[in-house]
């Protein structure tokens, strides 16, 4: 196990390191977004994923990361003595400010209480961030420079990756000795009983504010990484929308595993990069995909595969391939014709259609993918569903498949463990 | 959406294909960011489709140093962090001239963004053509050379509008001023309370609100009408300017609005009747200008111009005239002389001639208000009321001074 | 003077609460019985409208009004039926998550058909005259239909959960199911009707209060967070602390717009008001210009001293 895991952070880690200088100056800002993101679902996670705790205002510490930083970025232009690869540190600290006191009140409630005591904390944060100038700069926000240090400009957005790469790497590296630590194991404890916790002699609520003000730190630095790289930020960071990206990060990258969240970063920030500027309706899809995982795989994409590492020995792959292939296909299946029907519409309710509509005194044509499709014709929607069909169809059958061939791996893991 | 999936296709292959090989000639790129999901998305629509409309009329004309000029989409969610993103992906594109309006948080950012750049990029500066940000502080504490505003801040609309009401007979000497509590709306205030002398009002009341937050404005009507106006100016937009009308209309309170944004599709049908007799200064009125303008948008993009969009075209129009003056000979493009040619540039509109100002590069505009009325041409919203002009005023009476905070520092 | 802004004030805030309740009534309905915290309600409460808006455009306002909540109620059905059941196992974060989920993807369906724009859904010209006039303001017959509409829905709601057995029902099905299962009820039916009527009970406030404040994909956005704290703040599950916290935010919203109360105000009482002037920032902002944030803070502040709300039983 631990092989396999030494393997995979390899097979992570030297890309990340030596691909960037040869992608296009798109994919490296992705890839710093990318990072970001998943620093900040990293840390949301130990407070969900270890402590038990759903915020939904984790946006204010991430916010009040990026504002602390940029505030020490004006002071370095005007002279503070501050090395700049050292500024998101001012981003940690915040958060951490902000989460003992936040902390302090939000970790007195648990459950659904404690999610609406952070969704309510970040909101009234946002509401008021406009409104006070000197703090958040109106809702135009702050903008500062990076001012050069030790022979480096950091003007290019390679010097900006390496540093965020750096960063991230160290603070992740620290999150997962937190888990190691006795402390760390408490808070999963936590978790799982909390009274017994509290009979073992342990002060939950001072042990589930020290988990939230950690969880508040760490996303304060990826603020303050995302404050170093874009230069600028405004009230809008403190917003729902934020709080929600990082839920749906971690969620679709899966909870229960350390780096689950991470998984669920990348394919979002990656989903987005390609997908946003393709299609009006990729929010649309981003909903429906979370929808799905929370439906079919609540363990996530993450917990998938580290299910699947877990299995490595026992499962006979060889027998799983076909079924997984014919899994796939169906998931391709299902997924073109459910985007041809989506776009269709937006085609078709679009006002361009509606002029088309009024100049034909008809349903007209319209152009999809390079050719015409009768709005009118069964052709044009049987097509895709019959597609979708055939993938449900698929799925099932390889679902019913691949069934038995898990039961068997999960018998023989557990003899296997009982021997051992 | 097939132009678009073609256009995104082109790009999503720029950013796999990675460095760009230099062709025979290099095409102008230009970038337009714009909210195009999200709660903005509506007027990000707008933007966008008038800033297509303009550029592609440069294109239907030869294009530029021997290319067609390459148009780029971005949507960025309508978000502080959306926008930076976006600029990124459209430096690492290639992208050369960025057009956005959406938003005065935006424009704010991305100035920042475009003067850091050209800091930073001496080599492929940027060119920031503003057709939308109304806040004074653009052209004002953050003007730089590579920005361009083409939009109407605040004194320049209240400004007209209290002329041609006054005029009209129709302004009263009370005035309550309502707007949101944001640049914008305080720009407005100011501007309001500022012009009293001149339009000879009061300013009876000044009430800054939450924006985009209130459901209901009764309350503030009540306020309103303990106040006994004549006249209402506002600088609101979208639901805040909506309700506001509605709610006012529903307490059978006899005020005259005077607005900047009452011509956003959709405002007129909500209001109905309510919206009769109201106050607009905008940039553009099609009643008070040629026919073939608003025939051809018609025919391309399927709609009239209403709204942001003649402006938007404005702007186009002019950058297509300062290129026009700027020859590369097909090879390199520097973003500086067609700066350099569009501070020269004087765009003659059915509204009268547009310039740009040395100093801050704020387009002299003129300003045309035009009253809601049963029966005016180019009835909107599907109803039979429509905005009649009223009186424009040429671009130079309209303007305000130069900002004394804006220090401008021209190239060379 | 001071009794028309009272007199304004209460009459105004009053019915903005009044739309407030309904639209929280059924969140509190589900909460109370199931332990849910719908994400996507205020969506129910949006879709609502759209469905009473596109009737309506075919000239059948009453339809329109009569659909919405049944529309609504059944796709609140099928959502229980085919999502909400799938996910109960993993608990009650995962029940929340989902609907999360679902919130975005009904909002950018909305878009998808409807567009972006506000959409011109409004009353017929026979609901639109002036009731009566209080101090020279007119005072629109429609803001009594939708106060009357929100006290029959009250009501209606209370008879049934205390006057009927269907309350003890429902009752014994969340806090002992297998109890009330062994009695020969139902419970997933149980469940499946609580969540439907929630929902048809924001679609019935969709369509009667989207024809008064505009219709717009962003409605479930700007209502969605407030109807929280009308929740929280009445106490989870409390039909009564709900109709008391929505008339102490309505209220609240309109007598805040009245009041120029600033910290710089407050400050000048014992000297400081002009240090507080200089400091600017949020020491001048006025009470009537951040009534937005008041809410949250009155969400929080119950979060915190009084977790089982005004009205609560339990926390």
């Amino acid at each position: 196990m631990r092989r396999h895991h030494l393997l995979l952070l390899v097979l992570v880690a030297l890309p990340l390191l030596v691909l960037p200088p040869f992608l296009s100056l798109g994919l490296q800002n992705t890839l710093v977004s990318m990072l970001v993101a998943a620093l900040f679902a990293v840390s949301f996670n130990l407070l969900m994923g270890q402590g038990g705790m759903l915020s939904f205002g984790h946006a204010a510490f991430f916010g009040i990361g990026a504002f602390a930083t940029l505030h020490l970025m004006l002071a370095v232009e005007d002279g503070l003595g501050v090395p700049t690869p050292l500024l998101p540190l001012a981003g940690g600290l915040a958060g951490l400010g902000l989460g003992l006191v936040a902390g302090y009140f939000a970790t007195m409630r648990a459950g659904v209480y404690f999610s609406l005591v952070t969704l309510a904390l970040a909101e009234l944060l946002h509401t008021l961030a406009p409104q006070w100038d000197g703090m958040f700069g109106g809702e135009a926000g702050m903008s500062s420079m990076r001012m050069p240090w030790g022979g480096l400009v950091f003007g290019s957005v390679l010097e900006v990756y390496y540093l965020s790469l750096a960063w991230v790497a160290l603070c992740l590296l620290l999150l997962w000795a937190y888990t190691r630590t006795p402390f760390g194991r408490l808070t999963l404890a936590l978790r799982d009983n909390e009274q017994r916790v509290r009979f073992m002699g342990y002060d939950t609520h001072k042990a589930r504010l020290v988990v939230f003000a950690v969880s508040a730190m760490f996303s304060g630095v990826a603020g303050g990484l995302l404050a170093f790289s874009n230069e600028v930020a405004n009230y809008t960071t403190f917003g729902m929308p934020v709080s929600a990206q990082v839920v749906l990060h971690t969620f679709i990258g899966g909870s229960t595993v350390f780096l689950g969240p991470v998984v669920g970063a990348a394919v979002l920030t990656l989903f987005a990069f390609f997908v946003s500027d393709l299609t009006r309706s990729w929010l649309l899809y981003q909903g429906v995909l979370f929808v799905l995982v929370m439906l079919y795989a609540p363990l996530g994409i993450g917990g998938i595969v580290e299910l699947h590492l877990r299995h490595m020995r026992e499962l006979r792959w060889r027998a799983l391939a076909g079924p997984y292939l014919g899994a796939a296909v169906a998931g391709l299946l299902i997924a073109a014709g459910f985007v041809f029907v989506i776009e269709s519409l937006a085609v078709l309710f679009s006002s361009d259609y509606a002029v088309l509509r009024r100049d034909a005194g008809g349903l007209p044509p319209f152009p999809f993918l390079g050719t015409e499709w009768q709005p009118l014709s069964p052709l044009t929607w049987l097509a895709p569903l019959l597609a979708m069909a055939a993938g449900g169809w698929l799925a099932s059958r390889a679902g019913r498949r691949i069934a038995p061939l898990w039961d068997e791996a999960r018998r023989v893991h557990t003899q296997g463990g009982e021997t051992a | 959406m097939a132009a678009r999936l073609a256009g995104g296709t082109a790009l999503a292959m720029l950013g796999l294909a990675g460095l760009a090989g230099a062709a025979a000639a290099e095409p102008l790129k230009v970038g337009i960011i714009e909210p195009m999901s999200g709660p903005d998305a509506a007027t990000g629509e707008l933007y966008v489709t008038a800033a297509r409309y303009g550029l592609e009329e440069i294109n239907r004309a030869g294009g530029f140093n021997g290319e067609p000029i390459e148009i780029l989409l971005y949507d960025n969610g309508g978000t502080a962090a959306g926008t930076v993103d976006k600029f990124k992906q459209a430096v690492a594109d290639g992208v050369r001239v960025i057009f956005q309006g959406s938003s005065s948080a935006a424009a704010g950012q991305l100035t920042a963004d475009v003067r850091k750049h050209n800091l930073r990029n001496p080599d492929s500066r940027l060119l920031y053509i503003n057709d939308g940000g109304a806040a004074l502080d653009l052209t004002g504490d953050k003007c730089h050379f590579y920005h361009f505003r083409f939009q109407a801040p605040a004194p320049m609309l209240v400004g007209p509008l209290v002329e041609a009401m006054s005029e009209a007979g129709e302004l009263g000497t009370k005035v309550y001023s309502i707007n949101q509590n944001y640049s914008w709306g305080r720009d407005m205030e100011t501007a309001i309370r500022e012009r009293a002398g001149d339009g000879g009002y009061e300013v009876v009341e000044a009430t800054l609100h939450d924006v985009a937050k209130i459901q209901d404005f009764a309350p503030y009507v009540a306020r309103i009408k303990a106040a006994e106006p004549d006249t209402v100016l506002t600088g609101n937009w979208s639901n805040d300017l909506l309700l506001l009308m509605k709610a006012t209309g529903e307490a059978g309170l006899d005020v005259r609005f005077g607005t900047a944004f009452l011509d956003q599709p959709g405002n007129i049908a909500n209001a109905g009747e309510t919206a009769l007799g109201h106050y607009l200064a905008s940039t553009y009125n099609l009643a008070a200008g040629d026919e073939a303008f608003p025939e051809d948008y018609k025919a391309r993009t399927g709609h009239y111009p209403v709204y942001l969009e003649p402006r938007v075209v404005i702007a186009a129009r002019a950058f297509g005239k300062a290129l026009e003056a700027v020859d590369f000979g097909g090879g390199a493009i520097d973003v500086t002389p067609i700066a350099l040619a569009l501070e020269g540039v004087t765009l003659e509109t059915a509204m009268g001639p547009v310039t740009i100002r040395k100093e801050d590069h704020q387009a002299v505009m003129p300003i045309v208000v035009s009253r809601v009325e049963k029966g005016a041409p180019y009835p909107v919203d599907g109803t039979d009321m429509g905005f009649a002009p009223v009186r424009t005023i040429p671009g130079p009476e309209a303007v305000y001074p130069v900002q004394e905070s804006c220090e401008m520092q021209r190239p060379g | 003077m001071l009794m028309e802004f009272l007199v304004v004030s209460v009459l105004n805030g009053a019915i903005y609460g009044m739309l407030l309740f309904m639209v929280s009534a059924g969140l509190t309905l589900i909460f109370g019985m199931m332990g849910v915290l719908n994400f996507a309600h205020a969506s129910f409460y949006m879709l609502g409208a759209y469905i009473a808006y596109t009737l309506s455009a075919l000239g059948h306002f009453w339809l329109g009004l009569l659909l919405a909540p049944v529309l609504v109620g059944l796709l609140g059905v099928l959502v229980e039926r085919f999502l909400l059941r799938r996910v109960h196992a993993f608990g009650h974060a995962h029940e929340l998550l989902l609907t999360f989920g679902l919130a975005f993807i009904f909002e950018e369906l909305v878009k998808l058909f409807y567009g972006n724009f506000p959409v011109d859904y409004r009353m017929p010209e026979a609901l639109r005259f002036t009731a009566f006039t209080v101090f020279g303001t007119d005072y629109p017959f429609y803001r009594l239909f939708i106060g009357g509409t929100a006290i029959a829905m009250f009501a209606l709601l209370y008879l049934l959960l205390s006057r009927t057995r269907v309350g003890l029902v429902v009752r014994a099905a969340e806090r002992l199911p297998q109890t009330a299962e062994a009695l020969g009820h139902n419970v997933p039916l149980v469940f499946m009707g609580v969540f439907g009527t929630g929902a048809a009970l924001a679609g019935l406030a969709g369509g009667v209060a989207g024809a008064f404040f505009p219709t717009s994909p962003n409605m479930a956005l700007e209502l969605g967070v407030i109807v929280f704290v009308v929740v929280v703040v009445g106490g989870l599950g409390s039909l009564e602390g709900s109709l008391l916290a929505s008339l102490m935010i309505g209220l609240f919203s309109s007598f805040a717009v009245g009041l120029d109360w600033s910290l710089a105000g407050a400050l000048d009482a014992v000297g400081l008001g002009g240090w507080a002037r200089e400091m600017g920032g949020l020491m001048t902002t006025t009470l009537s210009s951040i009534a937005g944030s008041v809410p949250f803070l009155l969400m929080l502040v119950v979060l915190l001293l009084r977790p089982a709300g005004l009205m609560g039983e339990r926390s």
